[in-house]
């Protein structure tokens, strides 16, 4: 059944043409003055102060791991409301066990102390 | 009695092995219990000779019962004529191991006895497995602990000959396990007799059953070794405890030529015909090649090693000659180069224990202070050139005259090798033995003791004994002899028609 | 709809995860500088408890959930194998966990859940299943990869091992979305009618060659082996022993359902042309190799080639072959890296060659030990080794694979020489000065040693019984 791919294959074609073609036509249409402060990073006239890959506490990633771990798994919570009539008792049991299975990891985040900030 | 006598014989080394694991670390009790053991190894080996139907063709004492339903494989053990002296010779030479590694080994006494044990069962497997699977299971088996031997209480570069024996070796044998599992592939059974017959019904095509001839004839002609894929051996040799060397010359190098015997000419007669002149050229080869190169050896223990590749030789023209004489000639050479160069490798391991070197240059009128080790040393000799009335006489004779019957050219060639092998061997003796002591360290050397001459006194009755009353052996050779060489001469006759 | 024998069927999953999870929480309830050694015991009855379940659960073969998981002697075979594994595992890592001063629960913690993955990979038959099941296992093993954080060479390992990894899973996953475009399932069997019942398009061709790529990864065959010397090096010894047998056993599970049970077309001369390279590769770098763990990873990949070896062959015999050549493989490995784990000791520190020298004389219980799954992998009768090999080859041979059977011969004739190189320097040369110290073996570590010495030679000599269960299995898994 490849020829359900076809709208894919349409699909980049379609941004294969569009993009160099919108960028070209920008070039062509608009005014260009080429000016120091246009390369700065912030054109509002403030200059950075050192460079803008500097180490930064380890701590921010693991409230960022944490966050997308315990955020991602809700996403399993919404096909269960929406199919939670059909799946009755079974769909239920087996969601308080997921849950249980996450609030586990969750003690043991907050146990192991991953959650101060100090 | 008779159902269990083989199994008896093949395991009571290896039960005394495992009993001696549980020992304590006492060295004077390993070694006399290794006696034992070996001793009782051999009374109980005499049953076979004792009670074998001398006349009959087949195999004897068979056991038969299944080991693993898939694949089919069969503990299946059982002699004929040419196995049975095999285990015997086996079973002869391992209490003189024991003996004569009483004080040569010193050091992991116990564990060395364990391997000698386990080794001892391993060869004698190898003779009386009836199963391809189980023999080559006993076949690996023997490896690792010749190599152990090498490798633990040998001389200076023992790493290096215990590796390249390992690998020759195992080398080889991995073609023969591959035309092994193809031939069960193809039957369905690893049944030596039922293979042979699925063979005679023309069952497996020629060109197959070429290749696992090849197979075969690789594993074997690395042991035995044939020419030119011998050079594993005087490295082996050489760094060899005298026990290991014993063993390996007495019984290790007969499994090759055991089993071109019973393999490539048992299962495959018509390949074996076929190339026959390239392999009788390389056995002619390798008896005039070793002969020379052990004339120039300045070291003793290479010089019999190289001896008993020339030795070996003999051997494999007799198998490959398929005449009646040939190949009862080339079994009888077996079992007589197993005593005379098993004989030999004491001796050269005695002098060894006295003055720790093997140059020949080192000695010099020994025949003064060491008057019996000099008789001894005469005897066996003089065996191995081939003495009439000695055991090597018998088996060269024979294969002399299958070889002239053959083709007279083999025989001729082959015959100039007994002559070289009385020139090295005699001359040896003279530079050895005659002349004047002109080295402080030979004029005080001691006499054989009383151990060493328990040792020895077997072989050389046995030599004596196989010289003067051959028939005692080849009337169970023979028999088995015919039963091998029957398809072949069904072919002669079908091709003179 | 879900009945209670549906929970029997994942009856081990539930137990290790329920062990599991009791482990973490008592982890995070102990105070910070108490001995981890009870929760290790804690894993040690789970993974006891895990073979129960799966003893009671073959008395229940059958499909649960929807048929996503099936039942039958294939996967029992599997899931016992799995669990003796990580039974053995944790035994042989309270001695390594004390000696590398690594105070951690969740290492037992990972173990088991490392093997609910592996155990539920060997008996879904859906291929999301499977996919999640994989993911399970191997992040567990991810993280046991760089348990020895102090050690860089660990971070490195497990980096590496999760770089590839995952990459290595996303090219099964996008195998799994293309069978799903060409077959319309994702489950075992309906894929397996749909494909024998019409033609075969290009995309099932794809599909098969993308999931063989991401097995393959798992499976350490070339040409998807490069990771495998340096996350073996660096990772800890004992998880080493896990992550080349137990995930590796699921993955081949996981192969040959998918290969024989879904009847995919087309992987034939792949997996000859990768078993042919795995072996080359594999024995030839191995060679080379001074370090113990590295030269077990080699050894590990070459491995994997002689298992593709009996994929190759016919469908029948192949199948149990390789499934024995998996436990037999499993257990001698296993044992191996129990005794370098032992032999490491703090920080891994002795893991040449150089350091192995001598170690016959220092101390020959565990030398003899070694040397016994040594000549079980170089394949020498009486060790489950040669069994293994054999009737691989013997599998291969009836389905007339000469060539590569010659090839696989001629590549177990080099693999001696390194195994025997460790052998040789074990018992025939003097250790250097100052002799590397050998501590006593621990308890534990001994009964680990104890069984899989003993599962290695019941293997070689009685390989009967558990070939003959193998061969069911693979009757049931070809239907």
């Amino acid at each position: 059944m490849p020829q359900n791919y076809v709208p894919i294959f349409i699909f980049i074609a379609v941004v294969a043409i569009l993009i160099p073609l919108t960028l070209g036509i920008a070039k062509l249409v608009r005014p260009e003055k080429p000016e120091k402060a246009k390369l700065m990073p912030y054109e509002c006239g403030v200059d950075p102060i050192g460079d803008s890959r500097q180490r930064y506490t380890v701590r921010f990633y693991i409230v960022a791991i944490l966050f997308v771990i315990f955020d991602v798994e809700t996403i399993f919570l919404f096909p269960w409301a929406v199919l939670y009539k059909a799946l009755a008792w079974f769909g239920f049991i087996e969601m308080m066990i997921f849950l249980t299975i996450l609030i586990v990891g969750y003690v043991w985040v907050w146990k192991k102390g991953a959650l101060e900030w100090i | 009695m008779s159902a269990a006598i083989l199994t008896l014989v093949t395991f009571v080394p290896l039960a005394g092995a495992l009993l001696m694991m549980f020992f304590p670390r006492r060295d004077e009790l390993a070694r006399w219990f290794a006696l034992v053991v070996t001793l009782l190894g051999f009374v109980l080996s005499l049953h076979l000779p004792l009670h074998f139907t001398r006349a009959a063709s087949g195999f004897q004492f068979e056991i038969n019962i299944q080991w693993i339903s898939s694949p089919n494989i069969h503990y299946h053990l059982g002699v004929d004529g040419i196995s049975m002296w095999l285990v015997v010779l086996t079973t002869f030479l391992s209490p003189l191991c024991v003996l004569i590694s009483w004080k040569s080994v010193h050091e992991r006494v116990k564990e060395f006895f364990i391997l000698l044990l386990i080794l001892e069962t391993a060869l004698i497997g190898v003779f009386v497995s009836l199963d391809l699977f189980l023999f080559y299971f006993f076949w690996e088996a023997s490896l690792i602990p010749m190599a152990l031997i090498i490798g633990m209480y040998g001389h200076e570069r023992r790493v290096y000959a215990a590796v390249k024996f390992f690998l020759f070796t195992m080398i080889g044998s991995v073609f023969m396990l591959a035309a092994i599992i193809w031939l069960y592939a193809r039957t369905g059974s690893f049944e030596y007799t039922a293979i042979q017959r699925a063979m005679q019904s023309g069952q497996i095509g020629w060109e197959a059953a070429l290749w696992c001839f090849l197979g075969f004839f690789l594993a074997f002609a690395v042991k035995v070794p044939i020419f030119p894929l011998h050079t594993w051996l005087p490295d082996a040799h050489f760094e060899a405890p005298t026990a290991g060397s014993v063993l390996l010359a007495g019984v290790l190098l007969k499994m090759g030529t055991y089993g071109l015997l019973r393999f490539n000419l048992g299962l495959f007669p018509e390949q074996a015909r076929e190339h026959a002149p390239w392999i009788i050229t390389l056995a002619i080869i390798g008896i005039i090649y070793g002969a020379l190169v052990a004339m120039v050896q300045p070291n003793l223990k290479k010089l019999v090693a190289y001896s008993s590749v020339s030795h070996l030789g003999f051997v494999v023209l007799g198998i490959f000659s398929f005449t009646q004489a040939g190949v009862d000639g080339a079994v009888y050479q077996m079992l007589a180069h197993g005593v005379s160069t098993g004989a030999l490798f004491m001796l050269v391991g005695i002098l060894y224990e006295r003055r720790h070197t093997f140059e020949i240059s080192e000695f010099g009128g020994l025949a003064t202070p060491m008057p019996v080790y000099a008789t001894f040393f005469m005897i066996i000799m003089l065996s191995s050139v081939g003495l009439p009335l000695l055991n090597g006489f018998v088996g060269e004779f024979l294969v002399l005259s299958g070889a002239f019957q053959a083709k007279a050219v083999y025989g001729i060639l082959a015959a100039t090798g007994v002559i070289w092998s009385a020139c090295y061997l005699l001359w040896t003796y003279q530079r050895v033995f005659f002349g004047k002591v002109n080295r402080d360290a030979n004029a005080v050397l001691p006499d054989i003791s009383a151990r060493e001459r328990i040792a020895l006194w077997p072989t050389a009755l046995a030599a004596v004994a196989m010289g003067v009353a051959p028939l005692l052996w080849l009337n169970a050779i023979e028999p088995a002899v015919r039963a091998v060489l029957s398809p072949l001469a069904q072919m002669a006759e079908g091709l003179v028609r | 709809m879900i009945q209670a024998v549906d929970y029997i069927r994942v009856l081990p999953e539930i137990v290790l995860t329920l062990f599991g999870v009791a482990i973490m929480m008592v982890e995070g309830a102990l105070p910070p500088r108490a001995s981890r050694k009870p929760l290790g015991w804690l894993a040690f009855v789970g993974t006891l408890a895990a073979l129960a379940a799966t003893v009671y659960q073959a008395g229940y073969p059958g499909m649960a959930f929807f048929g996503m998981v099936r039942v039958d002697s294939f996967s029992i075979f599997f899931h016992f194998l799995i669990a003796f594994i990580a039974a053995l595992v944790v035994l042989s890592s309270f001695e390594y966990l004390d000696a590398q001063q690594i105070r951690g629960g969740e290492y037992y913690g990972l173990i088991l859940f490392g093997a609910v993955g592996m155990v539920l990979m060997s008996s879904a038959v859906e291929l999301v299943l499977i996919f999640i099941a994989l993911e399970i296992s191997s992040i567990s093993t991810y993280v046991l990869a760089g348990f020895r954080r102090r050690a860089p060479s660990s971070i490195e390992s497990s980096i590496k091992y999760f770089l590839l990894g995952s990459f290595a899973t996303a090219f099964f996953l996008y195998g799994v979305a293309l069978i799903f475009g060409a077959t319309g399932s994702t489950r075992i069997y309906m894929i397996a009618e749909t494909i024998q019942g019409g033609k075969h398009s290009a995309m099932v061709f794809t599909a098969v060659a993308l999931m063989f790529v991401g097995i393959g990864f798992k499976i350490a065959a070339a040409p998807f082996h490069v990771w495998t010397p340096d996350v073996y090096e660096g990772a800890p010894a004992p998880v080493v022993g896990l992550m080349s047998t137990a995930p590796k056993a699921a993955a081949f599970a996981v192969l040959l359902r998918i290969f024989f049970a879904a009847a995919t077309p087309g992987w034939f001369w792949p997996v000859w042309i990768s078993a042919a390279l795995s072996m080359t590769l594999g024995n030839i770098s191995a060679l080379v190799q001074d370090n113990v763990k590295r030269l077990l990873a080699y050894s590990s990949i070459a491995h994997a080639g002689y298992l593709l070896v009996a994929f190759a062959a016919a469908r029948d015999i192949g199948i149990s072959a390789a499934m024995f050549y998996t436990a037999a493989y499993a257990l001698m490995n296993v044992g191996a890296f129990a005794v370098v784990s032992h032999f490491a000791s703090a920080g891994e520190r002795y893991v040449t060659l150089e350091d192995y020298a001598g170690l016959g004389r220092r101390s020959p219980v565990l030398a003899a030990t070694l040397t016994i799954f040594l000549l079980s992998l170089i394949g020498i009768p009486i060790t489950g080794g040669f069994f293994a090999k054999f009737y691989v080859f013997s599998a291969a041979l009836k389905s007339n694979l000469v060539w590569l059977v010659i090839i696989a011969v001629v590549n177990s004739a080099i693999a001696a020489y390194y195994y025997l190189r460790i052998i040789v320097l074990m018992y025939m040369r003097d250790a250097r000065e100052p002799a590397p110290t050998v501590q006593n073996v621990s308890a534990p570590l001994g009964v680990a040693l104890a069984l899989t010495v003993a599962a290695t030679i019941y293997l070689g000599v009685l390989p009967g019984r558990v070939l003959d269960y193998a061969s069911r299995g693979a009757a049931l898994l070809v239907r």
